[in-house]
């Protein structure tokens, strides 16, 4: 963001960017920068914590009126409270026990394990699952198709290749259980939530056997999309 | 927290790797006291409509969200699946401030919030972004927006 800041700022405009990442905010350079002390993805620090976003958005903000730049670069002080798990944090769903296929399982094997295993899952009303435009009872046998190394030759969405609805699709389905398993109210660490998710489902095994198949293939478009499907961090 | 020294190494490498844009010039427009300015969020999270197609890499494009799109109706198609989300999940304001810069202008700390915010995909390259920095400065003046919260993931 801190090259976009220098880009909008070149034809007239001020900006002031948040950044996570200062050796980047050091070398671009931007007008004004934020650096601030959270994990990647969570820019404003807290969710759920209306003065704990107020205070970095008012830090970065008050940026704009000073006049003693190019280059302003400041960090944020304050650690973000939620980056430490919460004592006796429980996934608010109760998964059943559903054996993970081994990774040679067929497609009908992997579908039926994940739909056995999804059952008690319930979409949010404020759900940010839909990036992917398809349904979920499609979910499993395109994803399953992968993990199995005979996909689909046609895709389920327009203007995407099969892979990419996949890939999409595995978003949604991340999102399905890690938005059920924090009830409102709850302040887990992302670290909590996705050790649960990554570390004992059947829906992540499902995801790692599509990024294996994936690295696998003879196709070089799924050589490249095969690790969009799993963190580096959980491979 | 996103030290690099706390990111698993492929990952710190890559990021210490990544090749960054640096620029002969350095902009800095001056302005006014906060409390006249019109504000508008740019993020980098590839966050877009619901039913539009995903952000995909390589295109150099920007989606618009209008200030009264819904939380509800917002998704997020970012190409990286190595960071967080589930804050995103929980709270859209951890990466698109759009209620606290609300509260801020009802308060009189901005002047005022703009009628559409934006959305690039993060993970494209900005050293071809100057058409849409063109264009994305079109945007903003047409909304009368004189400073920009850039919000990254």
């Amino acid at each position: 963001m801190s090259a976009l800041g220098h880009l909008i700022e070149q034809r007239g405009i001020a900006t002031v960017a948040l950044g996570i990442i200062r050796l980047h905010m050091e070398k671009v350079r931007a007008p004004r920068g934020l650096w601030v002390p959270f994990e990647l993805g969570r820019p404003l620090g807290e969710p759920g914590d209306v003065a704990f976003q107020r205070h970095v958005l008012l830090a970065a903000l008050s940026l704009l009126e000073r006049t003693d730049g190019p280059v302003i670069l400041e960090d944020y002080a304050e650690e973000a409270p939620g980056r430490l798990p919460r004592d006796g944090w429980r996934p608010a769903v109760d998964l059943p026990a559903v054996a993970i296929p081994a990774a040679e399982s067929s497609a009908a094997e992997w579908v039926a394990a994940l739909r056995a295993e999804w059952a008690p899952l319930v979409v949010r009303a404020d759900t940010t699952i839909g990036g992917g435009r398809l349904a979920r009872e499609h979910w499993p046998a395109l994803l399953a198709g992968f993990a199995s190394g005979a996909p689909p030759t046609q895709s389920p969405v327009e203007g995407l290749r099969p892979v990419q609805a996949a890939r999409y699709a595995a978003d949604d389905l991340t999102a399905l259980y890690t938005e059920a398993a924090v009830k409102p109210g709850d302040k887990p660490s992302s670290a909590q939530v996705l050790d649960w998710f990554w570390n004992g489902t059947v829906a992540a095994a499902l995801l790692r056997q599509v990024r294996a198949a994936c690295l696998a293939s003879d196709d070089r478009v799924l050589n490249l999309i095969a690790g969009q499907f799993v963190p580096a961090a959980r491979v | 927290m996103a030290r690099l020294e706390d990111l698993t190494p492929a990952m710190a490498q890559r990021l210490r790797e990544l090749d960054c844009p640096v620029y002969p010039s350095a902009p800095f427009v001056a302005g006014g006291k906060l409390s006249s300015r019109r504000v508008a969020i740019v993020s980098s999270a590839g966050i877009h409509r619901r039913g539009e197609p995903p952000m995909m890499p390589g295109a150099n494009e920007f989606r618009a969200l209008p200030a009264s799109l819904p939380a509800a109706d917002i998704v997020m198609t970012h190409v990286s699946v190595n960071y967080d989300r589930t804050g995103f999940q929980r709270d859209i304001n951890t990466i698109y401030p759009i209620d606290r810069l609300r509260e801020l202008a009802r308060e009189g700390v901005i002047g005022s919030v703009a009628d559409t915010h934006y959305s690039v995909m993060g993970a494209n390259d900005p050293k071809q972004w100057d058409a849409l920095a063109d264009q994305l400065v079109d945007r903003l003046r047409q909304d009368r927006v004189d400073a920009v919260l850039l919000s990254p993931v």
